[in-house]
Formats: C-alpha cells, structure tokens, sequence
C-alpha cells in the first residue's frame, strides 16, 4: 500500500511555480524545461496554477522582504505533503542580493526547503536533476522516514548556506540537501 | 440468479464500472500523448510502459494527498457535489450500448437519448455548484463561466442529437446504432454537417480548447478546480475525462454506427467492444486534435459564436434533416 502511494507520488510530482523576487533568470530556465527540448512532462511532472494542487513548489529569487509574508501563504495553502525546491543562488542564500535593505535573504528563512539546487542561473539540466533526486529520495530507504518538510523554518544550515553562496556562480553544481 | 449475478458483473466489471474507468485512464494517457506529440514533445514517458500508467499514478497520488476543506466554503456541496457529478457520469455512460447491449439492459428504452443527455447536464451543473461552493474567487468566476457556457450550448447539442434520431425514426440509442449497421451507412455519411457541427458543439461542451474559457488558467487559475485538493480534485479531474468518454461514445453511438461492425469468428460482444473502443479512440484523438491546434477565444467570443452561429447552424441542419428525410431519403435507401 505504502508502496503504491509513494510510486504514485514520485511518478506524479505537479509543480507550482513561485518568484519571490527573482531577476527572471531562474523563472526562464524553469520554463525552457517545459519546452520540448527538456520536456518534464516526461517524469509526469505538470506545471500547476493554482497551489492546492501542487506537491513541488518551486521558489525562485531572493524573497523580498514584501513577498516572504505571500511566500509563506503560498506554501501553507498547499497540502500535504509537500516539498520546496529553492532553485537559484538567491533562493538558496540571497545570492548577488545579499544583504540588501529590502531582502530576506534565502527561501530556508521563510519556508523549510527540503532541496537546494544553486547556480546563476542553474541550467535546466541542473534543476531537473535536482528534482529528481528529490523524488528518489523517496523511494529507497525504507526505515528513516524521509524529511517532509520536518525541519524547523528557522533552522538553515549556515556551513551549507555558505558553501552554496561560494559556489553559487558555478553552474551545473547540484545537492540534495538531506 | 445466474440473471442477478449477471448483472452485477456487467455494473462492476465488464462493461460497467471497471472497464470505463480503465478506458477513461487510458484515454487520458492517449489525449496526452497526443497533445505532446504534437507539440513536438514526447510526454509521460516513465510511470509504465511508455507512460501508460501516469493517469493513474496521477489518480492515487490525488487520493492519497491531504483534503483540504477551506473555512469559508459550503461544506456539505463542496464535499459531495465532485463525487456525485462523477456518479451520474458513469451512470450516464450505462446507458450506452457497448458490447452490442448496454450495461442495464439489451437495448435501453425510448427516449434514452434525451435521459443521457439530460444526466450530462445534470453532471455539468454540480461542477458548477462545487465551483460555486468553494467561495474562491477564481472558483466562482469559472464555475459561472461553466453556467454560461454550457446552457448556451446545450440548446444546439440537442438540437443536432436530433439529427441522427430523425433519421433513423427512433430516440433509443440501440435503436439508433441499429438502424446504421442494418442499412450499412453511418450517418456521417448521410448527414456529415451534422457531425462537424456535433464535433464542435461537443468541443463547447467538454470545455476543450477552442472553449475553455471556463478554466483557463491564464485567466482564472483553475477555474473552478481552484481550491480543491486531494481526492476530490481526483473526482474532479476523472468527471472531466469521463465526459470525455461520454461525448465521444455519444458521437460513435450517433454518427459512426456504434458498436457494430463485421464479427469475424467467436463471440460477437467481443468484436463489438473492439469497434466500439476503436471508434472511441478515433473520435478522441479527432478532438484532442482541435484541442491542440485552436487558441482559446475569449468569453464573449464563445458565447457570440453560440447564439449567432451555432444556434441558427442546428436549427438549420434539423431543418434539412426533416426535408431531406421526408422527400429524398426514400428515394436512396
Ligand atoms: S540566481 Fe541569478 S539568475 Fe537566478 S534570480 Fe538570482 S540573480 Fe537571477
């Protein structure tokens, strides 16, 4: 029964599509996957409008300090159980914006995230594999239950969230956090 | 009691509820491949052997998702009325003929045209409650757009239903199909207006592209899908691949001779399936081809088209079907 449920889940991952700010770099590469060179659909991945249908949200930029009260709105209308990809350097961290006045700074600030995928923008290659691993993730290890958004909002890894800014220019540089 | 257990099995399983429901899944999987073909994508290619299971992974994967009922919708219609306008779809579904009988029984009654295409409006009219009971904005928007849309194109749906019904002198669709396969000509061939008009109507009906103005996600979101999750949006999405199903068996019922067809060696009912889904899948790809290829109009647009084109088309093609009945049809057949 468990089995079915999450083949079903893996199989079908709809996704909603959030710019929290984001210079549309990010958001372009995330429809050039939608196109038919990359085609999710093939993973049974579809593009949803409306967030009560999706299970992936897909956060872009670098969450404004007015977008993360919406962001947060976004995601709690969403049902379980759901999974936040933030996908960009400004997600992950802030990015080139970093320390603005108006910036919070980071999806993990304001949602928990449960898979970061960094570049600047990332290639679509690199945001598919990122949601795949994310669905993989599911699937195989059967004793510890896997990280459903069980983190706390306020817990980023600093270590991690540094390393990725570090690294955040180097395209095609993917990790599943957790 | 072997009559009893009979009949059971036909509701359940074959050709009731189990086989519709596999052909609804697989026709969904087939309009989407289609759609992505020719988009010059591949589509759902990995849950199953080429995608085939991606409906139903889809499907439990909805199922298995949280219900989220908001505070400020009518609970007890946005509960029930997905649910029930699935219900009445499929019962809609038993009363057409499949392996050479429909589900409830050998050859239906008269007037079991009207009662089906009534059952359909029944079924559009709770989606628009469930929209309308959702209390959302964009809900309310599309589930009135819904209201708009199909009243509108209810009027020549019957109208050009009638056609068929003319001609073959009966409106029993057992009665209908019959009349084809004994005289050898599917009415497309004898009234092929009417079938491109019922194609386009169907289209309007089933909220396909040229008309989906209802929910067009653009626009509205999702239309009136827009607060629901988990197993209702489920139901909601199966109503839709159902009326599907229901439209295109409508249109081989009507205008391709139904299920009959040469019955090569063995048992009839199994030839008769086989046409019937053939045709079926036929009639789908047709539609899913205008889906694809049109542009969404815009509101008024569909709603002008209907009472300034469609209306006048119905009443007109009615007209030349009663003349052509009357005076030039005997001459031929
Ligand atoms: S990561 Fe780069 S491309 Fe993406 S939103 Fe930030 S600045 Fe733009």
């Amino acid at each position: 029964m468990t089995d079915t449920k999450t083949w079903a889940r893996v199989k079908s991952p709809w996704v909603l599509h959030f710019n929290s700010g984001a210079c549309n770099g990010c958001d372009i590469e995330i429809v050039a996957l939608l196109t038919p060179k990359y085609d999710v659909e093939r993973f049974g991945v579809k593009l949803e409008p409306s967030p009560r249908h999706a299970d992936v949200l897909l956060v872009t930029g670098c969450v404004t300090q007015q977008c993360a009260e919406r962001l947060k709105a976004i995601y709690e209308q969403m049902p379980q159980p759901k999974f936040v990809v933030a996908i960009g350097a400004c997600a992950c961290s802030g990015g080139v914006f970093e320390g603005n006045y108006n910036v919070v700074g980071g999806v993990d600030k304001v949602i928990p995230v449960t898979a970061y995928i960094p570049g600047c923008p990332p290639r679509p290659e690199a945001i598919l594999d990122g949601v795949v691993k994310l669905l993989n993730a599911l699937n195989p290890p059967k004793p510890k239950k896997q990280p459903k958004q069980a983190k706390a909002p306020e817990v980023a890894k600093p270590e991690a969230a540094v390393a990725q800014a570090a690294q955040g220019i180097v395209e095609e540089e993917k990790q599943v956090a957790k | 009691m072997i009559d009893f257990f009979m009949l059971i099995f036909r509701i359940l399983i074959f050709p009731g509820f189990a086989f519709l429901l596999l052909l609804t899944l697989f026709c969904d999987w087939m309009e989407r491949k289609i759609e992505a073909r020719l988009q010059n994508r591949v589509g759902p290619m990995v849950a199953g052997p080429g995608g085939i299971l991606q409906p139903l992974a889809d499907f439990i994967k909805l199922l298995t998702k949280e219900d989220i009922t908001p505070r400020a919708a009518k609970k007890t219609i946005f509960k029930f009325a997905p649910l029930v306008a699935f219900t009445i779809m499929v019962f809609a579904l038993c009363f057409i003929p499949i392996d050479g009988a429909s589900v409830l029984s050998a050859n239906g009654f008269s007037g079991d045209l009207i009662i089906i295409l009534a059952f359909a409006t029944v079924a559009n009219f709770l989606l628009f409650l469930a929209g309308w009971a959702s209390c959302n904005p964009y809900g309310t928007i599309g589930s009135a757009r819904v209201l708009t849309q199909f009243l509108g194109y209810d009027i020549p749906l019957f109208l050009i239903a009638l056609t068929p019904a003319f001609i073959a002198g009966s409106l029993q669709i057992a009665n209908i199909a019959a009349f084809q396969s004994t005289h050898l000509l599917p009415f497309i061939l004898l009234a092929p207006w009417a079938f491109v008009l019922f194609i386009i109507t169907m289209q309007a009906e089933l909220e396909k592209d040229p008309f989906d103005v209802p929910h067009s996600e653009s626009e509205l979101v999702g239309g009136l899908e827009t607060e629901f999750t988990g197993a209702k949006l489920a139901f909601l999405h199966l109503t839709r691949d159902v009326q599907v199903i229901f439209g295109s068996a409508l249109v081989v019922e009507l205008f391709l001779g139904g299920p009959y067809g040469p019955v090569f060696f063995g048992a009839s009912w199994f030839w008769f399936t086989l046409w019937f889904v053939l045709k079926l899948l036929v009639v789908v790809a047709i539609t899913e081809y205008i889906t694809v290829v049109f542009a969404r109009l815009r509101i008024d647009q569909v709603l002008s088209g209907n009472w300034r084109i469609l209306l006048p088309a119905a009443i007109l093609s009615l007209m030349l079907t009663v003349v052509l009945v009357t005076w030039v049809y005997p001459l031929v057949v």
